[in-house]
């Protein structure tokens, strides 16, 4: 039976892997140790001093910036529809893109709190299932 | 004095063209250009041509050579250029330069494009991409602005569906653009939701088509009454930066301001502009982009009227993208064709009277919360 622990993710690195049992799963990002510059995703270099950047935790705690509906037929097997946003992480000020909860499209506004969530969620694009993060409303309480 | 100037422009309709190969509307565009110009194919010393999605749609790749030999060109540099939507002005960018550097006297410039096949879906920017990966695709990322804009500036669906109102008046008077019925606001607004806030009527819809123009020295251009000068050709790329503002593009603001400082002129001088109106709130942005109004007042210019023929600032009076279609690598051709006819009178009923200046403006791709390109060239009567 194909569990969540064999689904590969959608693009390696950007989010941390299951099982999460009780841990939030976590969006990953580099740093640059010398310029304190953070990214998302790790880039290979530093964009201001070229030199190494180092994977970091980038929290999974954010608040939505921007957001959007698609109506139309999705790509890549994403629910239809489904929602996208900008998401401002509470921890390095990164302006994230990322997929939000389309089973809360109602609740969706510029400002709310949102946590991520990791689940199998569409297909590779040859119909092979894949891990995608996306963003969730805290619930209050 | 001007570095370079325009001498000779053809377009085809932009629409559906199933039984034409991109080679074939180029060869034909190409053919307009020369004959418009008076210029035989020996007289040219190199080509641009401008392509952006031929290799994914059919596997081909440097089709300038075959475009170009169709009409008797060959032996000359040819160079194939792709940059999203801007990969017809970027064209237009290097053809301007190679004669500004003294390297030719006659150089053409063709985008030609085929989008109308089965199956193309929402475009997005490749899948390479993590964005697209995680479901970005050219439409949504247009709609984030828009929601943010409407957030922070109040801009109203009603304004938004505005520009598309408007764009199709003009549309109605320019027999190359695809889309000439009159359409209402309630019926933009009434479209199926594609992308919220983005109804049909709001996004430019696909073409097939193909333009041309043929770029000289000023030496030769002098000499023919029908040249309109190139003040300035402008290719900006983005900063990618985090965080990126989506109320506006920042490589939008450096562009237009490197080209009103190149070209000694600013946003008073316009007589007429053409910008990229993908989405209708592009063209919004790039109104206070233009300094036509201050930020957030871009919805109050279009309800205004402001930005209708006739109006203050007559902007995309072909039509624009969401008019005439958006046939990708010839669609910054087209838009720099519109601003020549104008300056040179011959654009009949959408005539702009009286233009001796014209602007035009056009963008492509999206990365990191930023435009890939951005172009401005702007042109003289």
């Amino acid at each position: 039976m194909e569990t969540v622990l064999n689904i590969p993710p959608v693009v390696s690195g950007i989010f941390t892997l299951p099982p999460y049992d009780q841990i939030q799963p976590k969006l990953l990002g580099g740093v640059c140790p010398t310029c304190n510059r953070y990214y998302f995703p790790r880039p290979r270099y530093c964009k201001g001093c070229l030199g190494q950047t180092e994977e970091i935790s980038l929290g999974s705690k954010g608040v939505i910036y921007s957001f959007t509906v698609i109506r139309r037929k999705s790509p890549l097997g994403l629910p239809e529809p489904y929602s996208v946003g900008y998401v401002d992480l509470e921890e390095s000020g990164l302006r994230v893109f990322s997929l939000l909860d389309s089973r809360a499209i109602a609740q969706l506004r510029i400002g709310l709190k949102v946590r991520l969530v990791v689940e199998p969620l569409g297909h590779d694009g040859h119909g092979a299932p894949r891990l995608r993060p996306y963003f969730t409303p805290i619930t209050v309480g | 004095m001007p570095s370079a100037a325009v001498i000779g422009v053809g377009m085809i309709p932009f629409g559906k063209h199933p039984d034409r190969s991109i080679v074939d509307m180029g060869a034909e565009a190409t053919f307009l250009a020369l004959k418009d110009a008076g210029i035989r194919p020996p007289q040219v010393n190199a080509c641009f041509f401008a392509n952006a999605f031929a290799g994914r749609l059919f596997g081909d790749m440097t089709l300038g050579q075959h475009v170009f030999w169709e009409v008797g060109i060959n032996k000359v540099p040819i160079i194939n250029v792709e940059n999203a939507c801007a990969s017809g002005s970027t064209a237009f960018y290097l053809a301007y330069n190679m004669i500004a550097a003294g390297q030719a006297d006659m150089v053409l410039v063709v985008g030609a494009e085929k989008l109308y096949v089965p199956e193309i879906g929402l475009i997005n920017s490749g899948e390479t991409e993590f964005e697209t990966q995680l479901g970005l695709l050219a439409s949504a990322g247009f709609a984030l602005r828009a929601i943010r804009h409407m957030n922070e500036f109040g801009t109203t669906p009603q304004q938004l569906a505005q520009v598309a109102v408007k764009n199709r008046r003009h549309g109605q008077l320019n027999p190359f653009a695809q889309f000439r019925e009159p359409i209402t606001v309630e019926e933009v607004l009434n479209s199926p939701m594609i992308v919220e806030p983005f109804t049909r009527l709001q996004c430019c819809p696909n073409a097939d088509g193909a333009a041309a123009v043929i770029v000289c020295s000023p030496s030769i251009a002098k000499k023919l009454s029908r040249a309109v000068n190139i003040d300035a050709a402008i290719l900006c790329t983005g900063s990618y930066e985090n965080p990126q503002d989506l109320t506006y593009w920042g490589t939008d603001y450096r562009a237009c301001g490197l080209a009103y400082e190149k070209a000694g002129i600013g946003p008073e001088d316009l007589d007429v502009v053409e910008c990229h109106d993908a989405f209708t709130i592009a063209e919004i942005l790039h109104y206070e982009a233009l300094g036509l109004c201050a930020k957030g007042e871009g919805g109050q210019l279009v309800e205004r009227g402001e930005t209708m023929l006739g109006g203050r600032f007559p902007v995309n009076v072909s039509g624009g993208l969401l008019s005439r279609g958006h046939p990708v690598g010839a669609t910054g051709v087209a838009q720099i064709i519109e601003i020549v006819t104008q300056l040179r009178n011959e654009a009949g009923a959408r005539q702009v009277k009286g233009a001796r200046v014209g602007l035009a403006h056009c963008m492509g791709g999206d990365k990191a919360a930023d435009t890939k390109s951005c172009t401005i060239i702007v042109l003289s009567a």
